[in-house]
């Protein structure tokens, strides 16, 4: 029973990535891009959520891991797969192996000496060393400098992108579930607590090290191999808010909310892209009316009289906050000084950063929290729900 | 080997005193902003990713002042004062304390109860905000400047002579001089008879191939005698603010050593609860703090865009100070005053010993490299207190 729920699951995993590329295959070539895009920042979200939500180890210079496996697999690329008379996929796949292995190595080599820093600290000096690893390739002429560095093969693979979120996750999940991962979970919760019953810590700080720089390298080489070309802007410190964010968005710990947020927050600017012009009228009201009904919310929220129910403090703000919107559109027309309207292309990372805060106020432990998706968790939300609920 | 013997050749030790001076100026900027950071650390035990953009916020209160009374880039402006000054850097400072209590009441404070990490992802999602937001909605993030020129008082260098140039040298140059302007004087006569300047017989190219070649020699000769000058030059705006940064240093320890606030800052700083429990209104002590160190930040923006001519106001100008300030705030020990400045110190030296080493694209790396090594070795900072995570 068990061989065979886990070997089903195995080749489920496999034909839905394959089934992902099939459906891609018929759509755009920037379509199909996004979704090499959105595996790539899975696999980097759920990686980070190994360092940052499950051993507690406050990581943000994630990007710079990220980085070591894109140039290490271009280079590898433009000067060797000519002369290996490999098959294109093969060698992606090995790529994807080199990048980890240098991701890996220099992930040994930061965390080694960092780990005995705490929370702030460690936080500081891998920032540091994302920036260092930056400067370093903006000086090196062999990996194109500040231009950035062409792939020479490109080997753009959907199945394969899929296919190394997929194990990505699975691995994240599995080792939580076994003796290995509850050390790492023992060592967020408490260091002294845990070494007092055995758990090794630096070995479980370095480990969790270590595996995160290694996924995030894979999905490097992945980035590079897809796009064929990358500079040094593509990987700077604001890459590694975005994937912490992702990962403390979707709920610190939470491999669920970590693969959601990375979706959701990967397609949201995306999306606004596409937006044209904006009236400012219509804007200024739309952050008026967010910012009364976030604050209508939080004081409901917080109260403790008598709560009306969560759908309908949802639906309430929603409906709310649509109509003060519309409202505000309309009073604000006449005023003066918010005639004109703004480029909505402009507004994208506004209101990116906008939901991130607002976000983060409401429900601080992440979308998810500390929960994780599984099938009684399906069965509860559309089957009957348990009578005691407190 | 070889690679050694050309990094000795490198370096060139009659310039080393300017940029060591020049390294201290410029930390001295890092110390002023790094000192809103410790203040805020030392209480909230948060770091504010939003203090560069508070910083931006007052470059542009400053600059919408000194607009304000005249001194647009277009018009004509009045004779500048110290007064006006003064009306810049209280502008500044007041946007900063301003947009600081929004901060606090709104979005640090409802976050002081919850996890550490998820107050330092509002901190990253504010400073995106206000950065994004200045750019949109400020001057359509169009880069301005202070008009430095007319406004500061403190324009030019002050030059120190270290050591005088080589006279014998000199005096050698000296005797060149002649038959310099001998074959300058040839070339003039010369000059009528030709058809243009650009258009000469040979006779009068070699006459003009004479002059350059004296021109050259006796050129050489003076620089041979003046190269063994060692000269530094002081700009003094930056000066203005070296002092001001010592000068608040020295304010801030006597608020927090020997004052009843200071020594209620400190109580929270040590223990949040326990604070309470004694009778101290930790709102009024975290607001009084968080509106201190941002109103910092702006007496920095106003004397870093104005006394440093050429200093571009836009949306990120608050981004890369901000990071430097804050890595010298840890390089010092965070939490601590006189460590702020003199991690600010340290860094400036040290970027421009590298640039003096002629490594100048790597500049900005160093800082975080020494910050690396200090924290390895000693992870509390500088002057900070070290505290080990036991591995």
């Amino acid at each position: 029973m068990f061989w065979g729920v886990r070997f089903s699951s195995i080749v489920l995993a496999v034909l839905g990535c394959f089934a992902i590329q099939m459906l891609a295959k018929g759509g755009a070539p920037y379509f199909q891009t996004l979704i090499v895009l959105a595996g790539v920042y899975v696999t980097l979200a759920v990686s980070l959520n190994l360092i940052n939500g499950i051993t507690g180890q406050f990581s943000i210079g994630h990007a710079a891991f990220y980085m070591i496996g894109a140039y290490s697999s271009g280079v590898l690329t433009n000067n060797y797969f000519k002369s290996a008379h490999m098959p294109e996929l093969a060698w992606l796949v090995l790529m994807m192996i080199a990048g980890a292995c240098f991701a890996a190595i220099a992930g040994f080599v930061v965390g080694l000496p960092s780990l005995r820093l705490k929370g702030d600290y460690l936080a500081i000096v891998t920032m540091g060393f994302g920036e260092i690893v930056i400067i370093i390739v903006r000086n090196q002429k062999a990996l194109g400098e500040s231009y950035g560095m062409t792939v020479g093969t490109k080997i753009p693979s959907i199945f394969l992108t899929s296919l190394l979120a997929v194990t990505c996750i699975a691995l994240c999940r599995n080792l939580i579930k076994n003796v290995h991962g509850l050390s790492f979970l023992a060592v967020r919760e408490d260091e002294v607590a845990s070494s007092a019953m055995g758990v090794n810590v630096t070995r479980v700080k370095v480990t969790a090290f270590v595996i995160g720089s290694a996924l995030a390298g894979a999905a490097g080489a992945v980035y590079g191999h897809s796009l064929g070309f990358f500079s040094p802007t593509n990987f700077t410190m604001d890459i590694s808010f975005v994937i912490l964010t992702m990962v403390v968005l979707g709920g610190s710990g939470s491999i669920t909310g970590a693969t959601v947020a990375a979706i959701v927050l990967f397609y949201i600017p995306e999306w606004l892209r596409d937006l044209k012009i904006i009236p400012m009228s219509g804007f200024i009201g739309a952050i008026i009316a967010t910012i009364a009904v976030v604050a209508i919310v939080k004081r409901t929220m917080d109260g403790h009289q008598a709560r009306p129910t969560k759908t309908a403090i949802i639906l309430g703000s929603i409906v709310g906050g649509i109509a003060l919107t519309i409202a505000l559109r309309f009073a604000l027309k006449g005023l003066p000084g918010l005639e004109g309207t703004i480029d909505g292309n402009k507004l994208r990372s506004v209101v990116l950063a906008a939901v991130l805060v607002i976000l983060m106020l409401l429900r601080p432990q992440g979308v998810f929290a500390h929960h994780e998706f599984s099938w009684n968790w399906l069965k509860k939300l559309f089957g009957k729900k348990p009578a005691v609920v407190a | 080997m070889d690679f050694s013997l050309h990094l000795v050749a490198a370096f060139d030790l009659t310039t080393l005193p300017q940029q060591l001076v020049n390294g201290l100026l410029n930390g001295a900027i890092y110390a002023l902003i790094a000192l809103g950071y410790t203040m805020v650390y030392g209480v909230l035990k948060l770091i504010n990713f939003a203090h560069g953009e508070v910083f931006m916020l007052g470059a542009y209160g400053a600059l919408f002042v000194s607009w304000y009374l005249g001194y647009r880039p277009d018009g004509a402006s009045p004779p500048a004062s110290y007064l006006t000054l003064i009306l810049m850097l209280l502008g500044s400072m007041l946007v900063c304390t301003v947009a600081a209590f929004f901060i606090e009441r709104f979005a640090y404070r409802p976050m002081r109860s919850q996890p550490r990490i998820a107050s330092l992802i509002t901190a990253i999602g504010l400073s995106l905000l206000l950065q994004y937001s200045a750019q949109i909605f400020l001057l359509n993030g169009t880069p301005q400047t202070i008009q430095a020129g007319k406004l500061s008082p403190f324009v030019g260098n002050v030059t120190l002579n270290l050591r005088g140039p080589d006279q014998a040298k000199l005096d050698e140059a000296e005797k060149l001089k002649p038959s310099m302007t001998a074959a300058a004087a040839a070339f003039k006569a010369r000059l009528p008879l030709e058809k243009g300047e650009f258009d000469l017989s040979p006779e009068g190219k070699k006459l003009q191939e004479e002059m350059r070649v004296a021109e050259r020699k006796y050129n050489e000769a003076v620089n041979a005698g003046t190269a063994h000058a060692v000269k530094i030059a002081i700009p003094k705006g930056q000066v203005v603010l070296f002092v001001t940064t010592i000068f608040l240093m020295a304010m801030l320890t006597y608020l927090v050593m020997f004052t009843k606030q200071g020594r209620a800052m400190r109580a929270v700083s040590h223990d949040f609860n326990a604070a309470s429990l004694m009778g101290i209104n930790i709102d009024n002590v975290i607001v009084f703090t968080f509106l201190l160190g941002s109103a910092l930040a702006g007496a920095g923006a106003m004397m870093y865009c104005t006394f440093i001519p050429g200093t571009k106001i836009d949306a990120f100008t608050g981004l890369t100070p901000g990071v430097k300030a804050f890595t010298a705030a840890v390089l010092g020990g965070i939490g601590n005053i006189p460590g702020a400045v003199l991690g600010g110190l340290v860094m400036g030296v040290a970027e421009y010993v590298v640039v003096w080493a002629g490594y100048d694209s790597y500049r900005d790396a160093i800082a975080f490299v020494i910050l690396i090594i200090v924290l390895l070795f000693h992870p509390g900072g500088l002057l900070g207190s070290s505290k080990v995570e036991k591995v």
